[in-house]
């Protein structure tokens, strides 16, 4: 029944008990009071759980809370440093992608882990990243467009 | 008119704190002493409940209390009181809710319900109204005709008939005996969801005073503490409504959904909050659910197109309750017309009792069920006719002086659906098809026009309370739900506008909480802009006036000679002889400390103009504004797969006045995905037993961004409203309305098939083509 683990959340390093089966969301949600990781689902169709594990978007709805073990963990919450906001983030709002903003947290993870690995991703890879997201308020253009406008962003902050 | 700030892309109040995650939703809410309830549902869609043995749930590690239904004693419901909180006697839908465990966690609670054990004796189930409605049926309520409801909307007692609405205009037999072509079609609304990615979510807490707390991710925090307050016999003071941040609503967050069945659990456990946040499968099935209609049209027309008569028969399978359907029923029946007179109608809407959840608002009142049949049987009549689709269009429109299938008359104020279909004609149309078909694709182009009527009540309104700070900023507050639409914005450019004090310096309410906002009935129908901005601008220039007044008696002269220009109330001739607003926030203070005048606060409200109940013909007024607007498409259909992919959906809307560019957009595109969805791919479907297929987001076929058109158009028409805020009118539910229609019109354009019935899927699409190869 149950047991300790050991992540790196935002940079900072927690242990949890955890019970047998629970996800990282409920680690995240529930016992980190980390409530910016939205639940649309529970099956992993709607992407709104999405966080970074080791540089890749998961469902965290799916993601068992005992293989976040040893693992770093980013959300929502360690990506605007209190004053400026990340890139991404202000790639969304300044495209009208933030709507209802319930699927956004996803959305920005989803990117985050994208461009991280892949900082000139093709439409292509940004389509399919975001394919694994419904949001229902905005039809999808602000959104695609918001992705776009992050890479340029984090394009022209990149050093040359 | 020049404009300082409406037209542009003001940025979202709320947007920083959505993008980091910050906002409150409700799943987000942690209360101290917070207990979690979980729900029994039942294992048949219609049953006498003959036991329920909650004993192993009680002993399970966790659990505070088990609750069932047994000793409840009331009803509730809006319209109409025939909804329970939990099950009593019998289940009548799938995702009714038949017990409750409520323990210290989720999981506890979650575990606890599968130790409960409940037998039913099974009874005939139906899932769609044609059924339910047959003479040998067995009753879905038994009580039907005895429930209390609002007047005209009676039962058939003794059928599974809900309601009807007969609507009459002119003499439809002396419209079909002028009429010398006749065209008939039935068409399907399959039943869907609104499918916000938030799920409904209630907290309810039974204080010890006796006051009763709720947080609800719902639209219409006055409405649930009403009724609260009504089956609790306390005053509507006593029942506290707070609404977080709502994430997504498109109708079925409007209305009593959950609150009702988390307070009556919550009264158990007096003094601690319960929670309770549906599973996604509990949000499709036990909450609201989208059309379930079916209409039956028959339009008869002169050989020139002159339309002369329509009769219309809308059969809704309302579900296991009617009272948030009944609305959508009548909004769909008179609507059948679309954008067209007819000089006769004879309209009728059947609501009838069906073993399927219940169906609530979804994105417009019923207007995209009845106006798919309408939008469709244009296209056919020209065809029988012989004549050009877009000419039997425009020699019936309505439009100033003609009268809708109410009798009211249209202003030019009311739109100008001539004009949207002009736009989206020259944009879609003005070039020949490139190709009728190629090696992989059949290609197509659809049209559909679309008429908004407005959807409230008599005693509908929205109130603003606005007032300056110590330094002439300005906060405001107002009861109207933002789920996503953008309403905060519109409020405060409207506020900008009307005060001129720039955008940065108005700060918008965030929550809704009954015991500080100001009242407003529900965020619905698409009429914030135009009630909510109107308040808006009432409430500013009230706290002008205000400070006119003091200002007359601090530069000592009279109040009708001075300027308000935001900073400073000056004298018309003079304007070096003038009063700071930032000293007139709180009265005017002379250097001695006397202070005259007010402190600068406004409250306003807005309602529905000349808004009446239907007369004994069904006819009325339908209080506040008319939208018209144009859609289509151009689409291709893969050969080998029966796919259709949207290479162009175009949309104009007569709006008025355009607030905020970016976010009018946001708005079109979104409404048309949705509406792209129900066309293409989404239902929720009931096997015959009431069990559901595919209650989950994997199966549902909710679309993606693959879904989505090549191109976007995106166009307004700007006639001014004679009431909305500088011309504006709404727009939140016109884009799903005639994209149904377009997309269908536009197959019919590609591969001669006719469909009367969404989703038209790939596999339908090559079933369609295989027989007519046969042919």
């Amino acid at each position: 029944m149950g047991q300790t683990i050991t992540l790196t959340v935002n940079g900072v390093r927690r242990s949890v008990e955890v019970e047998d089966g629970e996800r990282l969301i409920d680690v995240l949600r529930e016992r980190l009071g980390l409530t910016g990781t939205k639940r649309g689902c529970d099956d992993g169709s709607c992407g709104a759980c999405v966080v970074v594990v080791d540089g890749k978007a998961e469902r965290s709805c799916l993601f068992l809370a005992a293989k976040a073990d040893g693992r770093e963990v980013r959300t929502i919450e360690g990506m605007a440093d209190g004053r400026a906001l990340h890139p991404v983030q202000e790639a969304m709002i300044e495209a009208g992608a933030v709507q209802c903003g319930y699927c956004i947290p996803g959305i920005v993870m989803e990117l985050d882990a994208l461009f991280s690995r892949q900082p000139d991703a093709p439409d292509e890879a940004i389509v399919e990243a975001l394919a694994r997201h419904l949001c229902r308020c905005t039809g999808y253009e602000a959104i695609l467009e918001g992705a776009r406008l992050a890479r340029r962003k984090l394009a022209e902050r990149r050093p040359a | 008119m020049e404009f300082t700030y409406i037209g542009k892309n003001v940025p979202r109040p709320d947007a920083v704190a959505k993008a980091t995650g910050k906002v409150r939703f409700l799943d987000d809410l942690r209360l101290p002493g917070m207990l979690h309830a979980a729900f029994l549902r039942p294992t048949h869609a219609h049953a006498k409940i003959l036991s329920i043995d909650t004993a192993e749930a009680e002993r399970m590690p966790g659990v505070v209390k088990v609750v069932t239904g047994r000793d409840i004693r009331f009803r509730y419901g809006e319209n109409i009181k025939d909804r329970l909180p939990l099950a009593v006697g019998k289940v009548r839908w799938i995702g009714e809710p038949v017990a409750a465990v409520i323990a210290e966690t989720v999981r506890e609670a979650r575990a606890a319900v599968g130790k409960i054990v409940a037998r039913y004796e099974p009874l005939p189930v139906y899932v769609d109204a044609r059924d339910a409605m047959k003479e040998d049926a067995v009753l879905i309520h038994e009580e039907s005709g005895t429930f209390e409801h609002l007047p005209g909307m009676e039962a058939v007692p003794g059928t599974n008939i809900a309601g009807r609405y007969t609507l009459r205009k002119g003499d439809v037999d002396e419209g079909f005996r002028r009429a010398e072509v006749v065209v008939e079609g039935e068409f399907n609304y399959p039943f869907g969801s609104s499918g916000a990615i938030e799920p409904h979510g209630a907290v309810a807490l039974f204080h010890e005073d006796g006051t009763i707390e709720i947080w609800s991710s719902s639209i219409c925090p006055f409405i649930v503490r009403e009724d609260v307050a009504h089956v609790y016999g306390l005053p509507a003071s006593a029942v506290r409504v707070h609404i977080p941040e709502v994430g997504g609503c498109f109708g079925y967050k409007s209305d009593v959904t959950i609150e009702q069945t988390v307070a009556y659990v919550a009264s158990f456990v007096p003094g601690r909050p319960v929670k309770w946040v549906a599973t996604r499968q509990e949000d499709l099935l036990s909450t609201l659910i989208g059309h379930g209609m079916r209409t039956r049209i028959r339009i008869g027309a002169r050989r020139d197109g002159t339309l002369t008569a329509l009769r219309t028969t809308v059969i809704h399978s309302t579900g296991a309750s009617k009272d948030t359907g009944i609305h959508v029923l009548i909004a769909a029946t008179h609507n059948s017309t679309g954008a067209y007179e007819f000089p006769h109608c004879l309209l009728e809407g059947l609501s009838v009792y069906t073993n399927t959840p219940p169906v609530g608002a979804y994105r417009g009142y019923g207007h995209q069920e009845s106006q798919f049949a309408v939008e469709r049987m244009m296209d056919i009549l020209a065809r029988r006719l012989g004549m050009d689709p877009f000419a039997l269009r425009e020699k019936n429109y309505l439009g100033p002086g003609r009268t809708t299938s109410l009798g009211e008359r249209l202003w030019e104020s009311n739109g100008d659906v001539r004009k949207c279909a002009a736009v989206i004609r020259e944009i879609v149309f003005s070039r020949p098809k490139a190709a009728a078909e190629d090696d992989r694709y059949y290609y197509g182009r659809g049209f559909a026009a679309l008429m908004k009527s407005p959807k409230g009540a008599p005693f509908s309104s929205k109130s603003c309370y606005l007032k300056f700070n110590a330094d002439g900023s300005v906060s405001i507050n107002m009861g109207g739900a933002e789920v996503g639409q953008g309403l905060r914005t519109v409020v405060r450019q409207v506020a900008a506008e009307a005060l001129r004090i720039p955008p940065e310096r108005i700060a918008v309410y965030t929550e809704i909480d009954t015991q500080f906002s100001p009242w407003e009935w529900q965020t619905i129908g698409s009429m914030f802009t135009i009630q909510g901005g109107r308040s808006v601008i009432r409430a500013a220039e009230k706290a002008i006036a205000m400070m006119k007044r003091t200002a007359a008696q601090v530069l000592r002269v009279d109040e009708d000679r001075l300027v308000y220009d935001g900073e400073h109330i000056f004298l018309n001739h003079d304007p070096s002889v003038r009063v700071a607003v930032a000293k007139l926030a709180r009265g005017y203070m002379y250097d001695d400390g006397v202070t005259v005048g007010e402190v600068v606060h406004a409250t306003s409200d807005t309602r529905l103009p000349r808004q009446s109940n239907p007369d004994a013909c069904g006819q009325g007024t339908m209080g506040i504004t008319y939208t018209f607007g144009a859609q289509a498409c151009e689409l291709r259909i893969e050969k080998a797969t029966g796919r259709v992919i949207i290479d162009h959906l175009a949309s104009c809307f007569d709006v008025g006045r355009v607030i905020n560019p970016r976010q009018i957009r946001g708005q079109v595109t979104g409404g048309a995905m949705m509406a792209i969805g129900a066309t293409l791919y989404e239902e929720l479907r009931f096997r015959p037993d009431g069990t559901a297929v595919n209650p989950h987001f994997r199966k549902y076929g909710f679309p993606t961004v693959r879904e989505m058109p090549g191109r976007w158009t995106v166009e307004f028409v700007e006639t001014p409203e004679h009431i909305g805020p500088y011309g504006a009118r709404g727009i939140g539910e016109h884009p799903v309305i005639g994209v149904a229609p377009a997309i269908l019109n536009a197959i019919h354009d590609a591969i001669g098939v006719e469909f009367y019935e969404i989703p038209v899927t790939p596999e339908k699409i090559k079933k369609a083509l295989e027989e007519k190869g046969k042919n």
